[in-house]
């Protein structure tokens, strides 16, 4: 869409101008640049469009023409050398709009940062990221659907992107780690600030594993709230399809989602109960037409990969007891109602739904029992689906990730 | 002239006996102490002489000195009143001298010399009994108290003057009623108010059944603190020992009321409570704190994470001992203090984390900073956690009334009685005292139970501290199903109860 928009009106957006960091003070330039706070991205593109160059819109500021007072006197203050030697501290390196290595796919949103502190490995195919999204205060359910389709994907090739929160995010990251694949963390403050405070193992396991974390913000910003909508456009912007798992009202999964949306790119999410507080973005992302998935598998179809199987849910091997245990579970279940409806003890209960849970396929919330996803019902029908041609049971596959037919489309753009 | 009663001093909960000598002689007329005399002796200067000429009888106008003996011990309590009084009466030949050898006297005097209901009597009692001595003279109100006390007469008296009369010969004391202790016990509360919450009353009901502490998590409104008021009424009935005890120390507290106390205590202490009030303790007279007021009971700490760390920490030592030493400038005192913990606690400062049907309003490191404070040594203690899950109203309609009281606390009497048989020659009475070796020794699992454990141990990463509660737990359910050994049944329902809920559980690191 956007792209037609551009052949029929001409160019509704301004891109960086092609010499903007060309030259070496340029860069020193937009060191100095990418570290003003009352400058956003859109309207120092604007000013860049303008002035032609780095050095020239950071003149442009200097004298107080662009940007906040504050900025002018920041700018006045700050040296090139000082950022780059903090940006070396923490390992980092600084990646400007016109080189070979700022991604692809992020050049092509509305305004594109002009520069990134990049940390870690070189980017991965960009072609091949998907972001997961989600509240940071989620429930045991969407942790461990973030888990698997960040695994998921990360079994079948394709680069996880997402925050560094605790939540979804942070279950994300776990999930390709798990997978042995590297994942993208796009952070909304300074490479050398942990934030949130515990996230500092994570990413440490994100560049070990050969991972990438980077930031439009150079090091010592502070993780300040209004970095974190402008952090999301860069997590959406760097993949060509976008999964929200869970978020409440209000929750910055929904501005990542409409960031995607508005760049033509997929968004998928992941529905919960109507009456849950955290299904309130992914279920109007779906009225909206994003795609519903019910899991990793779905996922994988939509974006034409092949599962990665790597084992079958035994939930061939519950006994009758269990079964009828597991069948009471819609939601989270009072123990008591599963006693009554089964004319059972709750004692009994309790000891068949800690043998389901000690074989992962029910977990307890707040004295409720719910159904994992390994236990609920479509299990029986993936395990039939991806044992297709082997007998069921365990069957160990390593499928080939194959091309996708969206992910294709997008490359085709 | 020189006279000589036996009083007594009550510290911590045990009765010393104190020889309460009088001298009347030549000087201008006045009243001295010595021998270490406590404020509340000493407050006794001005109130003795009122309350004896109240009673028709003279108060020498002379030099008097009262000594207290022995010296090397501090005198507390107004219970010294009686005793000074008539051993000032002895030496003037007031009362009988020859009559007096034999009786201890404890109680306070009002000015118009009535003798007022005075704490730790039956403290006082129980020394005399051992000091072999033939009786006590008490207050009337203390009188059934007293009389607790096998092998004791007991003389409740009014006055003062009834006192004198009763060594005169001019008084006899009407005979107090024997102790009822057949009188069935009626809890105000029964376990069948609560609607639901099935699981939770299970837990209450193993708790119970093995003596174990218990921790109940949920959000405001799931009825914790119901849950918890009616523990007492499904613990066993209380032995006459165990009674005594607690009358006991009610009574040093002076929160007695009539004579033995057969219901067994609900201690809910503020979580503003001070680590004094809460272990005991005070400047100059030392007395039991909410821990000791719970003995043989339940000490419910609602809010648990709110209370001082001082105070929660001060915990361990009851938990651990079953007693508590407090040790101040006035001295150190020794008062039981072994009970059933129940700590209640919000999942989180806004009470709605994990809740399915509110959402929680917290920072997340605020709810890292809670959830850490319900963790540590103290709670290493607890071995049964569960959460209260808050029911809809759509979930309590339709509820019917549970089980009562009555039946529960049947089971839990002969869970109790398999325990005490089993670890008659252990000293210990219930499975939740059992040190872990112990308790690892004596569970008696079968083959698959222990597999299943092993199990779980790998799945939930069961640390040996956590191992040994569900080791415990799992033997209390098979004591509860009267089963010889522990089955893989007992043992699932065990690791029920030690779910840290889900709200609780540490966040992936990231």
């Amino acid at each position: 869409m956007p792209d037609e928009a551009a052949d029929v009106v001409g160019d509704p957006w301004p891109v960086w101008p092609a010499g903007f960091a060309a030259s070496p003070e340029d860069v020193r330039a937009l060191l100095v640049l990418s570290g003003l706070r009352g400058l956003t991205p859109r309207r120092m593109l604007e000013v860049g469009v303008e002035r032609g160059s780095a050095a020239a819109t950071l003149a442009w500021v200097r004298a107080g023409k662009a940007g906040s007072e504050n900025d002018r006197a920041f700018a006045l203050t700050l040296d090139a050398d000082e950022v780059a030697a903090a940006m070396r501290a923490c390992g980092a390196r600084f990646v400007p709009w016109n080189t070979p290595e700022y991604p692809e796919q992020l050049r092509a949103i509305h305004d594109p940062p002009a520069a990134l502190f990049v940390a870690g490995a070189a980017f991965p195919d960009p072609t091949r990221a998907v972001a997961i999204v989600g509240a940071r205060r989620c429930t045991a359910l969407g942790r461990e659907i973030a888990r698997e389709v960040g695994r998921t994907l990360g079994l079948a090739g394709v680069t996880v992107v997402s925050g560094a929160a605790r939540g979804i995010d942070a279950a994300a990251h776990e999930g390709a780690l798990s997978a042995d694949a590297p994942t993208i963390a796009v952070l909304g403050c300074g490479l050398d600030v942990a934030y949130p405070p515990d996230s500092r193992d994570l990413l440490r396991r994100v560049r070990s594993r050969g991972g990438t974390v980077l930031s439009e913000y150079p090091p010592g910003v502070p993780p300040d709230p209004w970095n974190f909508p402008a952090r999301n456009r860069i997590v959406a912007g760097l993949c060509s399809a976008t999964v929200v798992v869970e978020g409440g009202e209000g929750s910055g999964s929904m501005i990542t989602a409409e960031h995607a949306m508005e760049f033509g790119r997929d968004v998928f999410a992941m529905p919960g109960a109507v009456t849950n507080p955290l299904a309130v973005v992914p279920l109007r992302l779906i009225r909206e037409g994003a795609t519903m998935i019910r899991g990793a598998e779905d996922l994988l179809e939509d974006l034409g990969l092949e599962l990665v199987q790597e084992e079958i849910v035994q939930r061939v091997n519950l006994s009758d007891t269990e079964r009828a245990v597991l069948g009471r579970l819609a939601g989270p279940t009072l123990p008591d109602r599963v006693a009554s409806e089964l004319r059972a003890t709750v004692p009994e209960v309790v000891g068949v739904l800690m043998r389901l849970e000690l074989r992962g396929f029910v977990r307890s919330v707040g004295g409720r029992y719910e159904s994992t996803l390994k236990g609920r019902p479509q299990a029986d029908a993936r395990s039939s689906r991806s044992a297709r041609g082997t007998p069921a049971g365990e069957t160990r596959r390593t499928g080939m990730p194959a091309r996708s037919s969206r992910l294709a489309a997008i490359d085709e753009r | 002239m020189y006279g000589r009663v036996t009083g007594v001093t009550v510290v911590g909960v045990r009765g010393h006996l104190v020889t309460v000598e009088s001298h009347v002689g030549r000087g201008l007329p006045s009243l001295t102490f010595t021998g270490q005399p406590g404020a509340a002796v000493q407050d006794a200067r001005d109130r003795i002489r009122p309350a004896i000429e109240s009673a028709k009888l003279e108060w020498p106008l002379r030099r008097v000195v009262v000594n207290l003996v022995p010296g090397n011990l501090r005198k507390e309590g107004p219970g010294l009143d009686l005793p000074v009084a008539m051993s000032v009466l002895a030496a003037m030949r007031q009362a009988p001298i020859s009559k007096l050898p034999g009786w201890a006297f404890a109680g306070e005097l009002s000015l118009e010399g009535s003798l007022v209901s005075t704490p730790g009597v039956l403290s006082v009692a129980i020394a005399a009994a051992r000091a072999g001595l033939r009786g006590v003279v008490v207050p009337q109100p203390n009188a059934a108290e007293a009389a607790l006390v096998d092998g004791l007469e007991v003389v409740g008296a009014p006055a003062l003057a009834e006192v004198v009369g009763f060594f005169r010969g001019t008084w006899t004391p009407v005979p107090h009623p024997g102790s009822s202790d057949e009188t069935q016990r009626s809890h105000a509360v029964d376990l069948s108010e609560i609607r639901g919450q099935a699981q939770a009353r299970r837990a209450l009901e193993v708790a119970a059944a093995g003596g174990h502490n218990i921790l109940l998590i949920g959000s405001p409104g799931a009825g914790k603190t119901m849950l918890a008021r009616r523990l007492p009424t499904i613990l066993p009935t209380m032995s006459r020992e165990e009674a005594l005890e607690v009358t006991q120390l009610h009574s040093v507290a002076g929160l007695l009321e009539g004579g033995l106390v057969r219901e067994r205590p609900f201690r809910s202490p503020h979580h503003t409570v001070s680590p004094a009030a809460l272990l005991g303790g005070g400047s100059t007279h030392l007395r039991p704190g909410e821990v000791s007021l719970a003995t043989h009971g339940v000490l419910f700490l609602d809010e648990f994470t709110e209370f001082r760390r001082d105070a929660v920490e001060g915990l361990r030592q009851p938990l651990e001992d079953g007693r508590v030493v407090v040790t101040r400038m006035a001295g150190t005192a020794e008062f039981p203090a072994r009970f059933t913990l129940v700590a209640a606690a919000n999942p989180c400062p806004c009470g709605y984390h994990g809740d399915t049907s509110r959402r929680c309003r917290c920072r997340d490191d605020r709810i890292g900073v809670y959830t850490a404070k319900l963790s540590g040594p103290l709670l290493d203690r607890v071995d049964i956690r569960l959460t209260v899950p808050r029911l809809t109203k759509q979930e309590l309609l339709g509820q019917e009334p549970g089980e009562p009281s009555a039946p529960v606390r049947e089971r839990v009497e002969e869970a109790r009685a398999r325990q005490r048989r089993r670890y008659v020659a252990l000293g210990s009475f219930c499975n939740a005292q059992l040190p872990g070796p112990v308790a690892r020794r004596e569970a008696r699992m079968s083959a698959s139970a222990e597999s299943l454990l092993a199990e779980a141990v790998d799945r939930h990463a069961l640390t040996g501290r956590g191992f040994d509660r569900v080791l415990k737990v799992a033997r209390t359910i098979a004591d509860l199903a009267g089963s010889e050994h522990v089955e893989p049944d007992h043992v699932v329902e065990a690791l029920a109860y030690r779910q840290t809920p889900s709200a609780l559980e540490p966040e992936h690191a990231g």
